[in-house]
């Protein structure tokens, strides 16, 4: 049985073999194509021999391409070796590399870390510098500025930007305060106490550069600096006072000066022509000083003004109105010697008195311009010392006037026959007048006017009394009666005149009284009413008919012709109204007494008989006939 | 007519009072480069203060009393974008003054002369003002004939052709005006403004002379270093 089933199995095995070799496909088998090719090329006869040795060729062949192989793989690992060898000692070098890197590294550790803190250090120093210098920037002056304030040179000229400066010092001082209140206090007092200084210094030199320019001021020209500068010093009222003085120093020489040259020199090319041209001319010499002196002021007063223009921290009227003053007292004594001589000088009493007034006038604008100081008291002075001459001079004149040429004594000339005041009267009233109507340019003058009056009428009033000393009562009333009434008749129409008016009628009054009292006697005397009167008077009851009789025809004509019976100077009497007044109270006397006695005559128990015959006017009718 | 004048005055006085505000305007403390000097003449009543008081301020003062003397008003006006400032005297008309009214002629630029138009008496007097004029100024004071009242046209008793033929006979510069109504009162005074500057920059009128009436105020003084150096900084600021 095995031998069976060997049989089969090699049986099969050989077919198995077969059926593979028949089944490989060697045209499409690549290897056995390659292989066949590489037999092609040393298989070249089929013989036995060669197939013989077909084994070992092949054989053989694999050897040698083992061998160079081997061969090939030997260079290749001899490369390969150097470049291992060559690794190895880089990975040598790198090592030692590291390791000294690792040395230098734990060595500049250190030194980083030094860096690294200088660095943290420079900036935060840096940040401190920014503050520092933003601080000082802020409250410090810089180098310029500080030039500016204090000048680059001595004298150096005050320019704008010191005042930028200065502002800048002020508003330094102030922020020292928030500095203070953030708690620098130190810092803050040392900044203000520099700044004061800063200011301090700087003022003052300021003050010395105005100063200078004010005292320089030629053409007085007040440029914008003065005028800041001024606003600067106002807070220091010392060296600001000091300021006005220099600056009305110079002004007042500068307006004495342009004084003199108008009183002298005129303007340009003597138009208009110099005041003292109309020396001779006292009114006009006088009114042109004064004149030009009042248009000065407005110009002075103006300057200073603008001086003062940016001064708003306190009243400066005050101040400016002593500078004004001060300014204004220079031209005080070439006026005060001019005007003087001129009072001294000038005779007439009329320009005296136009000239006081003219002075006055100018004391009342000057005192509205310039208060207080010389000038003002200068012309207070002039204006009275005019007064005293001018008067001294009208008592003169009216002296010369009542003087009779030959005699020594004060009296007028005699009273003439008519009875009429002499012409030295008319003449000193005729003055009198004319100086009253000299136009006076200021209002109130009342206490001039009377003292005018009384200048002239005083001494005339007892001249004319004394030269009526020696007439007859009758003469010397009517002679003083015509003189009064000259009087009050020229000064009546004069202002503030009443008071002397008032005192003249009172004298002429009692002239009145006296004539009407003479003039009556003499009525009584010619009608033969002595007798009866008397009789009237003593209670007798009888009245002898005859002098009734004689009373009655003497009446009767009186009646007649009123006038007749009046007494002779009545007639001379100047006033119609005057003389009117006399006759009619001298008449009213007869009327009251032919009143009485007819009374007594009607009076039954009287006894008379027929009175109507004895008296056949009734009062009335005789009061009617004699007051018609 | 008189409305826009009023605009045109309102303006005016804005534009000074800015002026005057501005800071940089404070370089120049004055305002004005000229001071003239006028003077206003006339018989009494004739309306001088009136005039003056509409000129100074813009307004009619009635029932304006009798001046005392004299009195003193300004006004600074514009000439040739030049500022001038109008010192005005005005004179008293009354007789009583006449002696401390003629001081004041001496050395005025310009000489106002005023008359009344409704009264004839105060235009009869022109030729005695005008002979006191003449007498008492500079042969180059600018006299200005003033007929004022122009508004009483009904009780008119001097006509303006009259008038003007007196103004040119004796070469003065005339106009109608009333200080009532402002009519031409702005107009006389510029002109007179105007006269005067104009004799200035013909050289008539000498500016040295110190009593021309005429006072020159150099709005930039350059007589002194500190100025022109001011200038200087002022131009720096301006880079």
């Amino acid at each position: 049985m095995s031998a069976t089933q060997d049989k089969k199995e090699d049986q099969d095995r050989i077919q198995r073999r077969v059926n593979k070799i028949l089944e490989a496909r060697l045209e499409s088998d690549k290897d056995t194509l390659d292989a066949l090719n590489g037999l092609s090329s040393f298989f070249n006869e089929n013989t036995l021999q060669n197939r013989r040795n077909l084994r070992s060729q092949i054989e053989h062949r694999s050897v040698g391409i083992n061998e160079n192989f081997l061969k090939a793989f030997r260079e290749v690992k001899l490369s390969l070796d150097a470049v291992c060898t060559e690794l190895d000692t880089m990975a040598t070098s790198v090592q030692t590399m590291k390791s000294d890197l690792e040395t230098s590294k734990a060595l500049t550790k250190d030194l980083i870390e030094q860096t690294n803190t200088m660095q943290q250090e420079r900036d935060r120093l840096e940040v401190h510098q920014q503050i520092a210098q933003a601080f000082l920037a802020r409250f410090q002056l810089t180098v310029p500025e500080h030039q500016l304030l204090y000048g680059s040179a001595k004298d150096a000229p005050i320019v704008a930007d010191f005042f930028r400066v200065l502002d800048r010092v002020q508003s330094i001082h102030s922020d020292c305060r928030l500095l203070m209140q953030c708690g620098y206090q130190t810092a803050a007092l040392d900044i203000m106490e520099e700044m004061t200084l800063h200011q301090e210094g700087a003022l003052e030199r300021l003050y010395r550069w105005t100063q200078n320019h004010c005292r320089n001021l030629e053409n007085n020209e007040i440029g914008p600096l003065i005028v800041e500068a001024m606003r600067r010093l106002q807070d220091r009222p010392v060296l600001f006072k000091y300021v006005i003085d220099e600056y009305a120093i110079a002004r007042r020489a500068v307006l004495v000066r342009l004084f003199i040259e108008a009183l002298t020199e005129g303007g340009h090319g003597g138009n208009p022509k110099p005041i003292e041209m109309h020396a001779h001319d006292p009114k006009r010499y006088i009114g042109d000083m004064f004149a030009w002196l009042h248009q000065s002021i407005p110009y002075e007063k103006e300057n200073l003004t603008l001086l003062f223009k940016k001064c708003d921290k306190q009243d400066i009227s005050d101040q400016l109105q002593a500078a004004l003053g001060y300014i204004a007292d220079g031209v005080q004594h070439p006026l005060k010697v001019r005007v003087e001589t001129i009072l001294n000088s000038e005779k007439d009493t009329i320009v005296l008195f136009t000239l006081s007034n003219l002075l006055r006038f100018y004391q009342q604008i000057m005192k509205q311009v310039v208060q207080g100081g010389s000038l003002e008291e200068c012309l207070v002075d002039l204006q009275k010392s005019s007064e005293q001459i001018y008067l001294h001079s009208l008592a003169t004149q009216v002296r010369s006037v009542l003087q009779r040429p030959s005699g020594s004594s004060m009296a007028l000339e005699p009273p003439q026959r008519d009875l009429v005041p002499p012409p030295s009267v008319s003449r000193l009233l005729n003055m009198l007048k004319e100086i009253l109507s000299v136009a006076t340019m200021v209002d109130g003058r009342q206490a001039d006017i009377t003292k005018i009056v009384s200048c002239v009428i005083d001494p005339l009033l007892q001249s004319v009394q004394e030269s009526a000393a020696h007439l007859p009562t009758v003469d010397m009333g009517v002679y003083l009666l015509n003189c009064l009434y000259h009087m009050q008749s020229t000064l009546a129409v004069y202002e503030y005149m009443d008071e002397r008016v008032e005192r003249l009628q009172g004298q002429s009054d009692a002239q009145l009284d006296t004539l009407t009292s003479e003039q009556a006697s003499s009525l009584v005397a010619n009608l033969n009413l002595g007798p009866i009167y008397t009789i009237l008077q003593s209670n007798q009851s009888k009245i002898e008919t005859n002098l009734l009789k004689i009373f009655t025809s003497k009446l009767d004509a009186f009646l007649e012709l009123p006038d007749v019976l009046l007494l002779p100077q009545v007639q001379l009497i100047m006033s119609s109204s005057h003389r009117a007044t006399v006759q009619k109270r001298a008449f009213n006397v007869i009327v009251a007494i032919y009143k009485q006695i007819y009374e007594r005559v009607h009076d039954p128990a009287n006894g008379f008989e027929q009175p109507d015959q004895l008296l056949h006017k009734t009062p009335d009718q005789v009061a009617h006939i004699l007051t018609a | 007519m008189s409305k826009i004048r009023g605009i045109a005055n309102k303006l005016h006085e804005r534009i000074d009072c800015l002026i005057e505000k501005c800071p940089n305007m404070t370089a120049a403390p004055y305002n004005y480069n000229y001071i003239f000097k006028y003077i206003i003449i006339g018989d009494m009543g004739v309306g001088k203060s009136c005039l003056l008081h509409q000129f100074t301020e813009k307004k009619f003062m009635a029932n304006c009393p009798h001046t005392i003397g004299v009195e003193f008003g300004t006004r600074i006006i514009e000439v040739d974008d030049k500022k001038i400032k109008l010192q005005i005297w005005d004179t008293a008309g009354q007789e009583r003054f006449r002696a401390v009214t003629r001081s004041y002629y001496r050395g005025a630029a310009g000489a106002l002369m005023v008359y009344d138009i409704t009264r004839r008496s105060t235009y009869n007097h022109l030729s005695s003002w005008l002979t006191d004029t003449r007498n008492l100024t500079n042969p180059s004071t600018v006299i200005f004939l003033i007929g004022n009242k122009s508004d009483l046209e009904s009780t008119r008793e001097v006509t303006y052709e009259e008038a003007k033929e007196f103004a040119d006979e004796n070469g003065l510069m005339f106009l109608e005006a009333s200080a009532m109504t402002g009519q031409n009162v702005e107009e006389a005074f510029l002109e007179t403004a105007r006269k005067i500057y104009q004799n200035i920059q013909e050289g008539r009128l000498d500016l040295n002379a110190s009593e021309s009436g005429v006072q020159h105020r150099p709005s930039q003084p350059t007589r002194t270093s500190l100025s022109s150096e001011a200038a200087n900084v002022k131009d720096q600021c301006s880079c």
